[in-house]
């Protein structure tokens, strides 16, 4: 008789695991107070952000440390085209969008063609330069002072009322986010940038166009990073040039690891879980980032793959071969 | 098997975490405070909030506001807007605090003003005020305008030098920024020509460029916007130039790092303060007797301890509890309307006059130049 090995095939709701948390916290906001509302809208934000830098450096297996460049992007056009300009935030956000693509994809001809540490370096270069602009170009961004007044998202004359209504309007794009994600990591393109992600020699040798698809995923991630500056700007209504700092980089970065790097779900999953444990652990005052730090510890450690694949850690794991009076393993034995 | 006790443990965590902050009876007045307990802000805010807890413990001590106890809640913003947001929408929603009286993380206070005049909750700030004016409304300031501080530095260098070009060097912080753009526009009625504006950043480790650029324009003096470590580089490398006769004139500062400067430079070196930094300047009267409150109680619990932001922060709770007394209400509205027709005060730190049209409570200057002379804080 051969064992028999489960598999998240066998066991979907493993596999719904994820998904049912993400629906279940969205919807716990919608029934919460507006300190949660706002903890679990800036986790959606951050969700769409990592689920964008989730194409580069998870299914493409790249490394940017420059994200936070095209949230500025994002959050900047949209506060100065709506605050400044008075324009829809419908059209504001597009073009935002637009920009912070032609922006990645100028930048990205020359920067990927550099690989490993470079490219790195590279990107954290570009997310340095953005910061110093922001800060310095006064007469556009105007500082420290930040820009505010920035209204509410909303498409021509109706606006989103309050944070719950806003709230709502996140999470469908998180989701929207999420299943374009689905449908190009399914398709041929995402399996060329998991070929990519394994050798880029042999994906070459495929005949994959390696540095065409690099730049491609590049793009689609600055377009989600655009997306989330500009939905930062909505639902808070004042930016600054901090918002899009090296901080970002770093949480962003923890939330795609603890998420599950890689995964569908992993950065929102992370997101939410960056985003929501310190609230958790606030009553613990000066003691709040040392026991954060050590719950981040531990979670890697006993979920090495990411919250997302936590399901599969209660998977049944295949029984360890009883020996045989002859040393052969009993379970190679078949009837 | 540790595997799934892992994942068990983690399981069980998760599906314990309940948000905190259940809402209990508002039995207390409650004051909430968004505080840059760390980051940048971390010195100033800190004793802004000691200065604040003295004065609560001092009312409650008799007896509270209008019969009811004052709660102080004070949440870390990390310097940082958007942490700010997050704490201001908890004190809001989980803890239903009266009124704001929050720390000097200027972006922080704006990026959280929409929500908090939504809520018709009233703000003392630590920090400048929110730029929109339906912010504004809401918003009243403890800080003196940067103006003060420009009028004491350039009163003292034209009565006492013969100092006319001089340099000036700003860190991007909203405050810094809006006293060099004072200071520009007042140098030429004020008797004195800008040869250079540099910038530099809080945490840069050798501004000698900047340094050199004013020296190399014929400047005498460096007018210098920005707080904390920043003074003690400028001071060293000045010594290190060589610049024997550059005068330093600092910003507003926690005494660490203006002792430091004093001790590199000595009385080349110089610094914007406010009487209760230097207590000997107080007259007597009002003044002294209202320091004298504040310094006795400052002391005793934090001995030599710099005043300055604490002096602030005390005189904060005072604004506060005045305006509840004449409101003879805790309500948000009524207390903002409080505000606006309170008879002036003296605080600790500086007199103020809030109005209806006058959101800045500081209208009359409270600046004096100091100079650190044998090991201690005294007017130049």
């Amino acid at each position: 008789m051969i064992s028999r090995v489960s598999t998240s095939t066998d066991r979907p709701w493993r596999a719904l695991l994820p998904v049912a948390v993400v629906l279940g916290v969205m919807a716990f906001g919608l029934t919460s107070s507006g300190y949660v509302v706002t903890v679990i809208g800036f986790a959606a934000i951050y969700g769409i952000f990592c689920t964008g830098l989730n194409f580069f450096m998870g299914y493409t297996g790249q490394a940017s440390f420059g994200q936070n460049a095209f949230a500025a992007l994002g959050g900047y056009g949209t506060a100065i085209l709506c605050g400044n300009h008075y324009w829809d935030p419908l059209a504001a956000f597009l073009v935002s969008m637009v920009f912070a693509g032609l922006v990645a994809y100028l930048v990205g001809l020359p920067t990927l063609k550099l690989r490993g540490h470079y490219l790195a370096m590279a990107t954290f270069a570009l997310g340095l330069i953005t910061y110093e602009i922001s800060i310095e170009w006064n007469g556009l961004t105007q500082g420290y002072m930040g820009i505010s007044g920035i209204p509410p998202l909303g498409v021509w004359k109706f606006e989103l009322a309050n944070e719950k209504q806003m709230l709502v309007a996140l999470t469908l794009l998180m989701l929207l986010g999420v299943w374009i994600s689905v449908r190009l990591r399914d398709s041929r393109f995402g399996r060329a940038l998991r070929a990519i992600a394994g050798s880029e020699p042999a994906a070459r040798a495929l005949g994959i166009d390696v540095a065409r698809y690099k730049l491609a995923a590049f793009v689609i991630a600055a377009l989600y990073a655009s997306a989330a500056g500009s939905l930062f700007a909505h639902f808070v209504g004042f930016i600054s040039p901090e918002v899009f700092g090296a901080a970002m980089v770093i949480q962003s970065f923890t939330m795609l690891f603890l998420g599950g790097i890689g995964t569908t779900w992993g950065p929102i999953v992370g997101a939410i879980m960056v985003l929501m444990l310190p609230e958790f652990l606030r009553g613990l005052k000066e003691l709040q980032d040392v026991v954060y730090s050590m719950a981040l510890i531990a979670l890697l450690i006993f979920a090495p793959k990411g919250l997302a694949g936590l399901g599969s850690l209660f998977a049944r794991r295949p029984k360890a071969p009883v020996p045989t009076p002859s040393g052969a393993p009993a379970r190679a034995i078949a009837k | 098997m540790t595997s799934r006790l892992g994942a068990a443990v983690i399981a069980a965590a998760l599906l314990s975490f309940v948000p905190g902050g259940a809402v209990q009876a508002q039995e207390t007045y409650k004051i909430g405070a968004a505080l840059g307990l760390t980051g940048y802000a971390a010195a100033s805010d800190r004793a802004w909030r000691d200065g604040q807890m003295l004065a609560i413990e001092a009312i409650n001590a008799k007896g509270g506001l209008l019969g009811k106890k004052i709660e102080y809640i004070g949440e870390d913003n990390r310097s940082e807007p958007q942490e700010a947001v997050v704490v201001y929408r908890k004190m809001m929603s989980n803890d239903k605090v009266n009124i704001f009286a929050s720390g000097c993380v200027s972006a922080g206070n704006f990026a959280a003003a929409g929500a908090v005049i939504r809520s018709e909750t009233p703000m003392v700030l630590c920090s400048i005020l929110p730029p929109r004016p339906e912010e504004q409304k809401w918003a009243f300031s403890i800080l003196p305008p940067p103006r003060f501080e420009m009028e004491a530095r350039y009163g003292w260098l034209k009565a006492n030098s013969q100092v006319r070009k001089i340099g000036i060097m700003h860190d991007p912080t909203p405050y810094a920024q809006l006293m060099k753009d004072v200071a520009v526009k007042t140098a030429q009625d004020s008797g004195f020509e800008v040869v250079a504006v540099e910038t530099y950043k809080p945490d840069d480790v050798d501004m000698s460029v900047q340094i050199g650029r004013i020296n190399a324009a014929g400047g005498g003096a460096i007018i210098k916007m920005g707080q904390g470590g920043s003074t003690v580089t400028v001071a060293k490398n000045i010594k290190q130039l060589g610049l024997d006769t550059m005068i330093l004139m600092a910003s507003l500062d926690d005494g660490v790092p203006l002792k430091a400067a004093g001790e590199v430079l000595g009385e080349r070196f110089m610094f914007v303060a406010p009487p209760v930094q230097i207590p000997s300047s107080i007259p007597d009267g009002a003044f002294r007797k209202a320091a004298d409150t504040f310094l006795t109680a400052w002391r005793e619990k934090y001995g030599d301890r710099d005043p300055n932001a604490g002096a602030r922060g005390w005189d904060s709770i005072t604004v506060i509890a005045t305006a509840v007394e004449l409101a003879k209400s805790y309500n948000g509205p009524a207390v903002r309307d409080a505000l606006e027709k309170l008879p002036p005060i003296q605080g600790a730190f500086a007199k103020f006059n809030f109005t209806a049209t006058q959101h800045v409570g500081i209208t009359e200057n409270p600046y004096v130049v100091g100079v650190l002379r044998d090991g201690r804080f005294q007017v130049k």
